[in-house]
Parts: structure tokens; C-alpha cells; sequence
């Protein structure tokens, strides 16, 4: 299965250069326009006519950009622990127990992701009103897991359902209680799978916007999401500070990868999964 | 929910977990509301925070719903008048329906393709490489969505666009020649270009994570009975796989059929080129566009039916029961 | 749902009691009466607009506070997605006490009971003379008028001298003939130029030829809307202005989905030499790229057969809020943001013009010659889209951009009209 020919160790360079820079492209072009003199002249040029930083400035100290950012990192890493726990738990139910119903919640779940977002608004923002959620970063994080737990739940459970009972119960037998067992058997080998769901609820909650929005009376408490709409104007886009801004928004996403799947991917080699 | 005593045979043949002499009377007894209570934050959430809203959406679809009846608090109750209205347009069911289909199901296989291939890939590499070229595509899908259709659409602009000045540097088209945007199918191109790009990373992550379950042996085991790669993947890689692929592809379809923002953002796409609507776009300019929310809550209310109903569908076929 | 009581009960009723009040005092004088002590009053602000809007709001708290003692809280606001803000506030009471709302939008909550009638509190306070027509026109509902003009665009021919120069045409057109002399002749100087882009996605490049031909797109009579957008007038407008595209190579395959900014775009790479463009650009444009901006040109939009053309004027009103607690306080606002010296700055500093007519001389005076002439087409050729509700509906479903752009893909002009105006009065029917 491992072959190491030349030709095999070359074709894979081949395919690591090429997936790299396909992925990469937009972001390259979205970074040269946030540094471009002159973002609106730009047309097919692939490098940008003259770098600067102003819209970087402008975006961070004119606009305050940092507030949103600093808002929405909490409001982001919120929603990931808060959707994490809850989605593991409930994935343990449907994965572990056989109950009636069992089928009918974990469409339930699904049912949310159907519905165009533009019609919840408004019950939704009154649904809030009513239970005091609105302006505050909980009330908001709150919206953001009932919109992270589908994917959640649906993926943990394949991952909880491959965990092998005999673990489990060897734990038992070992004396562990139900927590013990949870923390040092099942969370290890479900790890894996709470890489993609972490991003899933930390990029959910970041990038979302009209809930923002509409939210918040306080423009304090905006997030990155509306922070970006902020240069588009009715008439005009600023594109150099679009970009900019887009930029800003991009790399704290990347870096919260990197830290999950750092942390998280260990449990794959574990090798407890070969029993 | 019966609890078995210790002494018994597990009637339901394995599917529940043993009970064990050593597990404590008191977990014993709980076991049957055990899950519900494991359900229980995840229901609350769910059911206080959104289950209420979408019975109003409900509500409204029964209404001729304005702005003014919004703020007077009043209701307006016309039965089924918006679902007839919706349902007998023809424009729905000959442009709408079938660009949303159309593009969905695209959409969904190029993805899962794409995704697929490159966790395969990423699952050959060493991990130095693993790790670079997964932050790599993880950038594609951390460019907000917004971002990346302007970029996409600039890209691509007919007149002064970076693959137009190529083609015109090839001599095969001039610059300013046709519009691509304003005929179906090079739109829906370009949409699928940059809907695929921004969803493969998601699907490449998680099925990375799945195959990295996989144990080793039950590929050497095939590979000893003489199985290739391709074979190996069908017959190994996917059956265990089943029910990762099952979320990423009931989730992608019902993404795919929502898709908003990447449409509505491209040039004619806000409604200007009636040819070119999908469901995102047409439920939104048909209704909260102006200022309808009645009209909005009906389709919605469609949308979310005809989803559930292809879930159902899929879930059957894609998922043996106990797998469930 | 929220149980409401009576609005527009509530508002009438508040703003008689204001006029009682203001008719009844004898010694009403010059503002400053209404004592805010105490009070906190929120203003909503559109974000973008203005580029030092920090130091403008400050100063604004500032005066607000002397003038009436009470606290001015303002909140910025996205133009994305502000209609949702707008409508989830109102529904849900959490709104402010007075916003700046676009023109288009003022009908729509006007007719829902979101913001307050404000005839009266103008008339009291003196300010019903002296306001710039159109905004007034735009602002005003059977009668009744919603809201306070503060700023407005209008849309002009921004051109590159340079370029117009060099053909030889760098001349105010008088008519359409002449406008058309130009084009050919720019083509003629360099085919790799776009003399003329019709921006199929931007109505308000079209509308002007529409209007200047004596056409409109809708007319009212008796309190209802028909459209009028397929009238002999109105078609030949838009098969002129069409066929610029379509007979005389003035554009460009591309431009049949760009919207005013992408015609910009081209014009900043120097491949556009004239374009219907916003009053604010120039701005836009001297901070993206200072050199072309020295070669900065604007001519009205001609009609048929004079150099002025109607051309779309739009902007923004200060309305009050029925929700709020304090109207009296609200509307002192109003009027400290729309009269003096407040307007007058932020115009200037808006690069729009502002809506008294007093402010707006003072702001051609100090302007240079694309303000001038900007200006020139804003008070001699502002107008307004019809004024009612339905407009925001046909906005929504794109009727008008839809049909500029089957023309341009082959469509007759009368055919693509006549849908247009069937949908129209679809929506006027309500």
C-alpha cells in the first residue's frame, strides 16, 4: 500500500502544488486587492498596481474592526463549546439508546437547516424578544447552536456509533463511572469528529449576519459579519476595505483550524480504535 | 422504555447494551429516560428557540401578511389563496424548479467528488503535508461566501476579468463579446464553480476524519485477496463510511437547494434575469423583496416540506434501519 | 404577535397636540424650548455616508445636549440589510426615536404606521418653504409628508476630458441628436472604447431617457397607479437609449448586467469615456485614483430635444419614529440635522446635496464645477420614482431592470414595456 516509486512521490508533489494553489487563488486575489492602490481599477492584472496597507488601517482603526472581531470570538467560541457539549450528549442518546422517536428527533434536528433563513427573521427576532435574548452575545450564541446542532448531531453520532460497546463496558468493569468512562474512552475516539464539527459551529457563528444584525441594538455588539456589510454603502462598495476586511475576517477561522485539529486529530492515532 | 432485570436475556438481540451485574441499580432503573435527558438541552434549544418560529412561519403561509398588518398586530387569514398562487406559477415549475434541481444535484456530486477525492488524497500524505495542504483548503472554506462571489464574479467579468483576458490573449474570444451571466447555463457554471469550491473543504474534512477510522487491516486484508485500490475503496472505504457520506449528503442537498447569497450576488442574479432564478432567489424577491411575508412564509414553508420529504427518501436508501 | 395599540391613532393625536401647542404659545422663539433633561433620545445613522461621521456625530451630541439637555444616543446602521432593521424594530418596539430613511423606503413604512406624520410639526416650526422639491415629493404620501429632507443625489454624465478631448467632443450635449454625434465620434476615435455604457441593471441610467421623451413610468389619477412605462413617450425613450447598445456600438456585451458601479469600474480603467453616474463619485474617485480625477467632466443628461433631461433625484429623510416616547424631542432633532449649519456640513461633507433649498446654494457656491452642474440637474431635473407603497414592490421584483435587460438580449421594446407595465399594475392593484 505504500508503494514509494519516484513516479507516486512525484505525482502526490504534483498534487499537493496544484491543490494548494487552487485552493489558495481566491484568497491571493482577495489579499492583493485589499493591498491595491487602487482596488476599483484592477481589472485582470494578477498583481495588484501599487501595495498599500491604508484600507487595512482604515478597516481596523477608522472602522474599529477589532471590536467585531472581538465580539465575535466570543460569541464564535461560545457557540462551539455550548454546541460541542450539547450535540455530544444528544448524539450519545441517538447513538446508544434505541427509543421511539429515535428517528423522528434526528430529522427534527434536520427540519432546521430547511428553512430559508429570510423567513425566520422576523419570528424568530420576536420568539427572542419574548424570551429577553436579545441584545446579548448568550441570546445570539444561543441562535447560532440550534443552527450548529443538526450537522452536530448528525455527524457525532456516526462517531459515537463506531466506538466498539466492548471499550465502554471494559471501562465499567474497570470500576470507571459513567463520566470517567465518557472522558477518558469515548471523547478520545470522538475526537476526530469534533474537528469538522467544531469549525462547522465556529464558522456558523462567524460569518452569519442578518441575525447580527437585527439582534443587536447596541452597535457595540455587532459581529464580524455585520462588520463587513459596514462598507457597503447604498450607492458605492469600498472595495479595497471589502477586501480588507474579508481578509480579517478569513484568518481567524484558519488559525481556530489549525489549534482544533492540532489538538483534536491526536486521538485519531491512538490506535484504540483497532481494539 | 422496559428495563430488563440482570438475569434476563436482552430480547431486542444486542441492540441494547448489556446489562451488566457490576452496573449499579440506580443507572439501571434511570436507563430508560437516559436518553431523553441526554436529548434534553439539545430539545430545548431546539423546540423553545426555533420550533416557535417555524409555526408562525406556518401561521403566516395561511395570510396575506404586509408590513402594515405586521405593525397593527392584526391578521389577515386567506386559507390556501398563497400556496395556489405559488403552486399554479408556471414560472416555477419551468425555470425555478428545474434550475434549483438542476444546479442542486450538480452541485451536490461535484462536491461530494471533489470532497472525496481530496480527503483520499490528504489520507496518503504524511502528516507534515496532511496538515499544510488541510489549512490550505480549510482557507477556501473560511472566505465568507459573500467575498468569494465577488471574487468569483470579478473573475469572471466579461469585459475586464481575469478569464476573459485570457481567452482573449488565446484569440479565442474578445473581451466585451458575450455576457455569460445572462444565459443560463455559463451562469449556473460559474455558480457551481464557486459553490463547490467553497463547499469541498467541508466535505474533504470530514471524510478525512472518517476515513481515519478506518483500521488498517481491513485493507491489508483486501488488498491480500487481490482487491485494487478502486475496488478496495468501493468495497471497504464507502460501506463503513455510510453514514458519514449519508450527513454530508443530506446536508450538501439541502444547502444546495437554499443557495442564496451566491446567486443573488452574481450579476443578473438578484432578479434582473428572470431565467436565472433558483428558489433562494425567487422565494425572496416573490415575497420579502416586497415586503410579503405571508408569501415568503408559504414558500418557505414548500421549500422546507419538499427537503423534508427528500430527507426521508434519502435516509431510507442511504441507511439500512439499524444503522439509524 | 404584539398587540399595538392604535399608531396612527397615537400620532395624529401627538402631533395635533404639537400643533395646538406651537399655534397656542404666543412666544414661540427661535427652538431651544423643549426641555430634554434627562431624556435619552436614540437616532439611527445610515453608515457610509459620511466618512468623518465620528467627529460629526460627536459635535452633533454636543449641540444637542445645550440646546435641550438631553443625551443623543446614535447608533450606525449597515445599509444591508437595514430594511430588516427597520421592520424587525418597528415590529418589535425596539426601534429608535428618529432614522434617517431612504427615499424609497418612506412610502412603505409611512402606509404601515412605522413612522409619524410630520406636516404639522414642518408647518409649526416654519420650514414648509425652501425645501428641495424632490426629496418633499419623496417624502410625501396623500398629502401628508413623512419625513424631513436632509440630503440628496442626483444622477449626471460624469466624463473623462481627456478622453472627450481627444475626439473632439468635449462638449455639454443639447439633445439627444448631439449626445449620439458624440458617441459615434468617440467610436470612431477608438473602437477598443465604450463610449456609452448601458448598464442594463441600473434603472436610473435608462429612466432619464424615458422621462425625457415625455414619457413616465407611472402616472397616478384619483389616488391609483397605473403604469405608463409602455406608452408611445416612454417606449421611445427606452428604444433610443437602447439602441445605443444594440445600433451604435456604444456599449458593451458585458454591461447588460452592470449596475452604476461597474460602469464606473471600467471609466477608473480609462476604457469608458463618459457614463451616467451619482453626484457623490467624483468623491469616490478623487480618493481611489487623484489623477483621473483632475480629468473630471460632468454634462446633464440631455432630452429629446433641451440639455436637461428628469433624472432620478434620491436620498435620504429624517422621520420620527410613532414608537417613540418623546416627539417633541425628536423632532428638535429633526430639525437641528436638516436646517443650519449641521446640514450644510454634512453635505459638504457627504459630497451630497442637502434638502433646504438655502443650504443648497451655499453648497454650490463652495463647490467647483461638477457641483455645479450636478446641481443645475438636480434643480432643474430632479424627480422622483412614483411615491407609493407598491414601488417598493416593484423594486423588489427588478420589473424595470428585467426589462432593459430582455431588450438588450433581443426582445422589441414595445413587447418588453408591455410586460413590464402589466406586472406594474399588478402590483398597484395591491
Amino acid at each position: 500500500m505504500n508503494r514509494r516509486t519516484p513516479l507516486s512521490q512525484a505525482a502526490k508533489a504534483l498534487g499537493v502544488v496544484v491543490l494548494i494553489s487552487l485552493s489558495l487563488f481566491p484568497f491571493y486575489w482577495m489579499l492583493s486587492t485589499a493591498v491595491d492602490t487602487s482596488p476599483l481599477s484592477r481589472g485582470a492584472s494578477l498583481l495588484p498596481s501599487g501595495i498599500t496597507f491604508e484600507h487595512f488601517r482604515h478597516v481596523l482603526f477608522d472602522a474599529g474592526f477589532l471590536r467585531y472581531v472581538r465580539v465575535s470570538v466570543v460569541v464564535a467560541l461560545g457557540t462551539v463549546l455550548l454546541s460541542g457539549v450539547i450535540a455530544l450528549l444528544a448524539a450519545v442518546a441517538v447513538a446508544r439508546f434505541r427509543f421511539r422517536l429515535r428517528t423522528q428527533v434526528l430529522i427534527m434536528v434536520l427540519m432546521v437547516q430547511m428553512v430559508p433563513l429570510e423567513a425566520l427573521v422576523i419570528p424568530l427576532f420576536l420568539q427572542a424578544r419574548t424570551l429577553g435574548m436579545l441584545n446579548s452575545l448568550l441570546g445570539l450564541t444561543i441562535v447560532y447552536v440550534g443552527f450548529s446542532l443538526a450537522f452536530a448531531i448528525w455527524n457525532l453520532r456516526g462517531f459515537v456509533a463506531a466506538v466498539p460497546r466492548e471499550l465502554e463496558e471494559a471501562a465499567y468493569i474497570d470500576g470507571a463511572t459513567w463520566g470517567r468512562m465518557f472522558r477518558s474512552v469515548l471523547l478520545p475516539l470522538v475526537a476526530p469528529g469534533l474537528v469538522a464539527t467544531s469549525v462547522f459551529s465556529f464558522i456558523t457563528a462567524w460569518n452569519e449576519f442578518i441575525f447580527a444584525l437585527t439582534f443587536m441594538q447596541d452597535g457595540a455588539k455587532y459581529t464580524v459579519g455585520v462588520g463587513l456589510r459596514t462598507f457597503f454603502t447604498q450607492n458605492t462598495a469600498d472595495w479595497g476595505s471589502v477586501m480588507a476586511a474579508s481578509t480579517l475576517i478569513t484568518l481567524p477561522v484558519v488559525i481556530f483550524f489549525v489549534l482544533v485539529q492540532r489538538n483534536l486529530a491526536k486521538g485519531m492515532t491512538a490506535g484504540a480504535v483497532k481494539g | 422504555m422496559s428495563t430488563a432485570p440482570t438475569l434476563e436475556k436482552n430480547p431486542s438481540g444486542g441492540a441494547e447494551p448489556f446489562v451488566r451485574r457490576t452496573v449499579p441499580r440506580g443507572r439501571r432503573l434511570r436507563r430508560g429516560a437516559a436518553p431523553w435527558l441526554l436529548l434534553a438541552p439539545g430539545l430545548i434549544v431546539l423546540g423553545v428557540l426555533l420550533l416557535w418560529p417555524m409555526l408562525r412561519v406556518l401561521n403566516l403561509s395561511l395570510q396575506d401578511y404586509e408590513l402594515r398588518n405586521l405593525l397593527r398586530g392584526d391578521s389577515n387569514y386567506v386559507g390556501l389563496d398563497n400556496y395556489v398562487q405559488v403552486l399554479t406559477d408556471p414560472f416555477l415549475w419551468k425555470t425555478v424548479l428545474p434550475n434549483t434541481v438542476g444546479f442542486a444535484i450538480v452541485c451536490v456530486v461535484l462536491t461530494m467528488i471533489v470532497g472525496t477525492s481530496v480527503a483520499l488524497f490528504l489520507n496518503s500524505l504524511g502528516t507534515l503535508w496532511r496538515s499544510i495542504s488541510t489549512t490550505a483548503i480549510m482557507v477556501a472554506w473560511a472566505v465568507p461566501a459573500l467575498t468569494g462571489t465577488y471574487i468569483f464574479v470579478w473573475l469572471f467579468d466579461p469585459q475586464s476579468g481575469l478569464v476573459i483576458s485570457a481567452l482573449d490573449g488565446l484569440g479565442i474570444m474578445d473581451a466585451g463579446s458575450y455576457n455569460w451571466f445572462t444565459n443560463r447555463w455559463t451562469f449556473y457554471a460559474i455558480a457551481t464553480l464557486n459553490v463547490v469550491y467553497h463547499g469541498f473543504p467541508f466535505i474533504a474534512v470530514t471524510m478525512l476524519a472518517g476515513l481515519m477510522t478506518v483500521p488498517d487491516e481491513l485493507y491489508e486484508a483486501a488488498a491480500l485477496d487481490g482487491a485494487s485500490a478502486w475496488t478496495r475503496f468501493w468495497q471497504v472505504t464507502v460501506p463503513t463510511l455510510r453514514p458519514i457520506i449519508a450527513v454530508c449528503v443530506i446536508l450538501s442537498t439541502i444547502w444546495d437547494f437554499k443557495v442564496f447569497v451566491q446567486i443573488f450576488l452574481m450579476p443578473g442574479g438578484d432578479g434582473t434575469t428572470r431565467e436565472v432564478m433558483n428558489l433562494g432567489v425567487w422565494s425572496y424577491t416573490q415575497s420579502f423583496a416586497q415586503g410579503e411575508y405571508g408569501m415568503g412564509s408559504t414558500i418557505a414553508v414548500l421549500l422546507t416540506a419538499l427537503l423534508l420529504v427528500i430527507s426521508v427518501v434519502y435516509i431510507r436508501t442511504l441507511m439500512k434501519e439499524e444503522e439509524l | 404577535m404584539i398587540a399595538r395599540r392604535h399608531v396612527l391613532a397615537a400620532g395624529a393625536a401627538g402631533s395635533a397636540a404639537l400643533a395646538l401647542a406651537a399655534c397656542g404659545g404666543g412666544s414661540g422663539g427661535s427652538g431651544g424650548e423643549v426641555d430634554g433633561e434627562g431624556k435619552t433620545l436614540t437616532f439611527w445613522l445610515m453608515e457610509g455616508t459620511n466618512a468623518s461621521a465620528d467627529a460629526y456625530i460627536e459635535e452633533l451630541k454636543t449641540a444637542f445636549a445645550e440646546a435641550t439637555g438631553a443625551t443623543l444616543d446614535v447608533q450606525v446602521q449597515p445599509w444591508d440589510g437595514a430594511h430588516d432593521k427597520f421592520v424587525t424594530a418597528m415590529a418589535g418596539g425596539t426601534g429608535p426615536d428618529v432614522a434617517e430613511v431612504g427615499t424609497t423606503w418612506v412610502p412603505e413604512f409611512a402606509d404601515a404606521g412605522g413612522i409619524d406624520d410630520l406636516t404639522e410639526d414642518i408647518e409649526a416650526a416654519g420650514l414648509t418653504e425652501g425645501l428641495v422639491e424632490g426629496l418633499v415629493d419623496a417624502g410625501t404620501l396623500d398629502g401628508q409628508t413623512y419625513g424631513m429632507p436632509w440630503y440628496a443625489g442626483v444622477r449626471a454624465i460624469l466624463g473623462n476630458r481627456e478622453m472627450l478631448e481627444a475626439a473632439g467632443v468635449a462638449e455639454q450635449p443639447q439633445s439627444w441628436d448631439d449626445l449620439l454625434a458624440m458617441i459615434t465620434a468617440l467610436k470612431e476615435h477608438d473602437p477598443d472604447w465604450i463610449p456609452f455604457p448601458v448598464a442594463g441593471a441600473s434603472i436610473f441610467s435608462a429612466m432619464p431617457f424615458v422621462w425625457g421623451a415625455g414619457g413616465d413610468i407611472a402616472e397616478e389619477s384619483g389616488g391609483s397607479w397605473s403604469a405608463t412605462i409602455d406608452s408611445p413617450e416612454a417606449v421611445e425613450g427606452l428604444t433610443w437609449y437602447t439602441d445605443l447598445a444594440l445600433e451604435h456600438d456604444a456599449s458593451t456585451a458585458a454591461a447588460t448586467t452592470w449596475v452604476e458601479t461597474d460602469s464606473l469600474a471600467a471609466f477608473l480603467q480609462e476604457t469608458v469615456p463618459m457614463f451616467i453616474t451619482g453626484s457623490w463619485v467624483p468623491a469616490t474617485i478623487r480618493a481611489d485614483n487623484p489623477e483621473l480625477a483632475e480629468k473630471l467632466v460632468a454634462y446633464t443628461i440631455p432630452a429629446k430635444d433641451s440639455a436637461i433631461a428628469p433624472s432620478f433625484l434620491g436620498g435620504s429623510l429624517m422621520c420620527r419614529f410613532t414608537e417613540t416616547a418623546e416627539p417633541e424631542l425628536a423632532f428638535e432633532l429633526i430639525k437641528l440635522v436638516t436646517t443650519g449649519d449641521f446640514a450644510t456640513r454634512w453635505a459638504e461633507e457627504t459630497n451630497y446635496f442637502p434638502g433646504t433649498t438655502e443650504a443648497l446654494d451655499e453648497v454650490v457656491a463652495g463647490g467647483d464645477e461638477l457641483t455645479a452642474v450636478f446641481a443645475q440637474q438636480m434643480t432643474e431635473g430632479g424627480t422622483t420614482v412614483p411615491v407609493t407603497p407598491a414601488w417598493g414592490k416593484i423594486e423588489g421584483a427588478k420589473t424595470l431592470s428585467t426589462m432593459i435587460g430582455t431588450i438588450l438580449e433581443g426582445t422589441a421594446v414595445q413587447d418588453a414595456a408591455e410586460t413590464a407595465a402589466e406586472e406594474m399594475d399588478g402590483f398597484f392593484a395591491g
